[in-house]
């Protein structure tokens, strides 16, 4: 129940992607269109890679439980940021005693003195009951790191653990297989649980040089009886796409450019504009990767089959 | 009194083939003629949409536009033919721009009177909608077959014996749990009596991922609703499969050969285990012919499954630059051709 953004490309103002579009993220934390009745008020967060910052290889972070339309800060932040990578996440959870609104539950999340961040949008079904299983299959001192109470970090912190040096910089195809890797001991644990129902992961992983991103649901189309979120399960598990040239206001509307070879692209749960149909929706079960090198940007979709 | 001139016209448009001349006349009071200079726009693409139109003399142009890319040349349309129609059902914005790519008359048809005409406890409204069944079902193999056209001709997918089998051999279950089905989104909108009717006209089948419940070119023995599960569609052409569409709850698929009687432009193979509703050729005949609430029940099914379909295939279609105009063949994206497994 949240919305994720992940941008790379030519430097780019924040609030092009978070303020300035008629459905930019901040305004799909109070008004996303393809969520049906649900919001996303639980927080927001972001990281932005800026090759003109100190320490350009460590990105800016910004957290806060505050709702993100009344936040000056984070309105006057995204004026002064240009980066070239963004990783920026909008956490939406359902009424509930059990729900923890905290700043330790937001995403993007990174443990000190890794390289890789991540973003997650969905939920795993009957977490609890698989957390300790996970135990096994996650380094010991990056289960140490984990401060939350989100399934979404746990996801994180596989992913990590699948790399061959997580404190490292991975190259963009150990990333993707280590995603996959992770997606796949989700799927071994729950069997061993015997959990059979839908659970989405779509996940938005990045270094600032690179994204890989996730859509895909274990168990798609089943529901547990009563669940009362059968009707928004699949549009708020969306995925798409713009890829071009630059993201500018042209004509009065926001689009990417021409761009061959492309130069940017921007990824996220709802398209950022009212006329979504020159964003390309990301199929279910499918992995995209996206990598600025000095030709410009590599990007890929395959089969996710895990 | 309408226009003669105008009744003459709709008579000879596809969409209004067999209907009596006074629901033509009655058509003709609703519609707005427009004349257009060559290079006039009737709408772009993301517009709101207001109205179709029926083109009287002249042509149109169709293009679609996908971010990071020039707008690229979908269809053509001239006398007869009609532009506009996906978004007027769908209630979504237009997928395409039109422009008059000739000095042109067009025959304008509101939002508001098509669903009118649709909405009619009338034979004419069902009459309706089959052609516009029809009519979709033609398109949307002519765009299958243009994204399928740059990877070869050659099917390469699981061999047709499979999917003739596919029906015979299924895992035959008794109903869903009535209460999961009545909150599924696709029957939100309908009378809870013709819904059931519906779902009752079939039989229930189990199904376990990876099997094939379609073959490509093979003709099709029955049309399937996901009611879990999901179910991929997708064209395979050598080493490549193209993926043109998902199945999931509450989606159909296979209704093409029973519409027009020709062989599956698409397999179909179960991605995830799937819950299904199978409708042999008997019932889906009833169904489909049929002009009661519970036909009307499957017939939008149906309508609204192949417009989303139709506005899926865009995208690809516009992906790579048109080597020419919309007859030929459009290659399709390297972002929707996905590895085989």
């Amino acid at each position: 129940m949240c919305r994720v953004l992940a941008y790379l490309g030519e430097p780019l103002p924040v609030r092009n992607l978070l303020f300035d579009p008629e459905y930019s993220l901040v305004r799909q934390s109070y008004s996303p269109r393809m969520m049906n009745t649900f919001l996303n008020l639980a927080g927001f967060g972001m990281q932005a890679w800026d090759p003109a910052s100190l320490q350009p290889e460590a990105p800016f972070t910004y957290r806060a439980t505050a709702l993100p339309p009344f936040d000056r800060n984070l309105r006057h932040l995204s004026s002064k940021l240009a980066p070239t990578c963004l990783v920026a996440h909008v956490r939406g959870v359902t009424y509930s005693s059990e729900a923890v609104v905290t700043e330790t539950n937001l995403h993007p999340f990174q443990f000190d003195g890794t390289r890789v961040v991540l973003a997650h949008n969905g939920h795993l079904r009957q977490f609890p009951s698989m957390r300790h299983s996970l135990v096994e299959h996650v380094r010991p001192e990056l289960a140490q790191c984990i401060e939350g109470t989100t399934d979404s970090e746990w996801i994180y912190a596989l992913i990590l653990s699948q790399l061959d040096d997580p404190h490292g910089l991975p190259e963009t195809r150990e990333l993707a297989d280590a995603t996959a890797d992770a997606l796949r001991i989700l799927r071994d644990v729950r069997a061993a649980h015997g959990i059979d129902t839908s659970s989405p992961v779509n996940l938005c992983v990045s270094t600032g040089r690179a994204v890989v991103a996730t859509r895909f649901s274990f168990d798609y189309g089943w529901y547990p009886p009563e669940d009362e979120m059968l009707e928004t399960d699949l549009p708020f598990v969306s995925l798409w796409y713009a890829l071009g040239g630059e993201y500018t206001q042209g004509d009065g509307d926001w689009q990417m450019t021409e761009g061959d070879p492309p130069r940017s692209v921007i990824i996220a749960s709802e398209p950022l504009t009212t006329d979504h149909s020159s964003w390309v929706e990301v199929p279910e079960y499918s992995m995209l990767t996206a990598e600025l090198t000095p030709e410009g940007l590599e990007f890929e979709v395959s089969d996710l089959d895990a | 009194m309408p226009d003669r001139g105008i009744v003459d016209f709709l008579a000879t448009v596809p969409l209004f083939n067999g209907r009596e001349e006074a629901d033509l006349a009655e058509l003709a009071r609703v519609m707005r003629r427009r004349t257009l200079r060559e290079g006039d726009v009737l709408w772009r693409q993301g517009d709101d949409a207001r109205e179709m139109a029926f083109i009287v003399r002249g042509a149109v142009s169709a293009s679609v536009r996908v971010s990071g890319a020039r707008a690229v040349e979908i269809a053509r349309a001239g006398p007869g033919g009609m532009v506009g129609e996906i978004a007027l059902l769908d209630g979504g914005a237009h997928p395409m721009s039109v422009s008059a790519t000739e000095p042109a008359t067009v025959l304008a048809l509101g939002r508001l009177d098509l669903a009118g005409l649709l909405a009619r406890q009338h034979p004419s409204a069902f009459s309706l909608r089959r052609r516009l069944a029809w009519l979709f079902t033609a398109r949307l193999r002519d765009h299958l077959a243009r994204l399928a056209g740059s990877h070869g001709h050659e099917v390469t997918g699981p061999p047709a014996e499979d999917g003739a089998q596919a029906f015979a051999d299924l895992d035959y279950c008794g109903p869903p749990d009535s209460a999961y089905v009545r909150r599924m989104a696709t029957f939100h909108d309908f009378d809870p009596l013709a819904v059931w009717g519906f779902l009752t006209s079939g039989r229930y089948a189990r199904c376990a991922p990876g099997r094939t419940l379609l073959a490509e070119g093979a003709p099709s023995t029955a049309c399937f609703l996901t009611i879990n599960g999901a179910v991929e569609k997708v064209i395979v052409r050598g080493d490549r499969r193209i993926r043109v569409g998902l199945a999931g709850p509450g989606k159909a698929f296979g209704y093409e050969s029973l519409i027009d009687g020709r062989p599956s432009p698409v397999t179909a193979i179960a991605r995830e285990r799937a819950l299904l509703l199978v409708l042999a050729r008997d019932p889906f005949e009833q169904l489909f012919k049929s002009e009661d609430a519970i036909s009307r029940v499957f017939l939008d099914v149906i309508q609204r499954d192949i417009l989303a379909a139709l506005r899926q295939t865009l995208p690809p279609l516009a992906r790579q630059p048109s080597p020419g105009p919309a007859d030929a063949v459009l290659a399709a994206g390297p972002t929707d051709v996905i590895p085989t497994r």
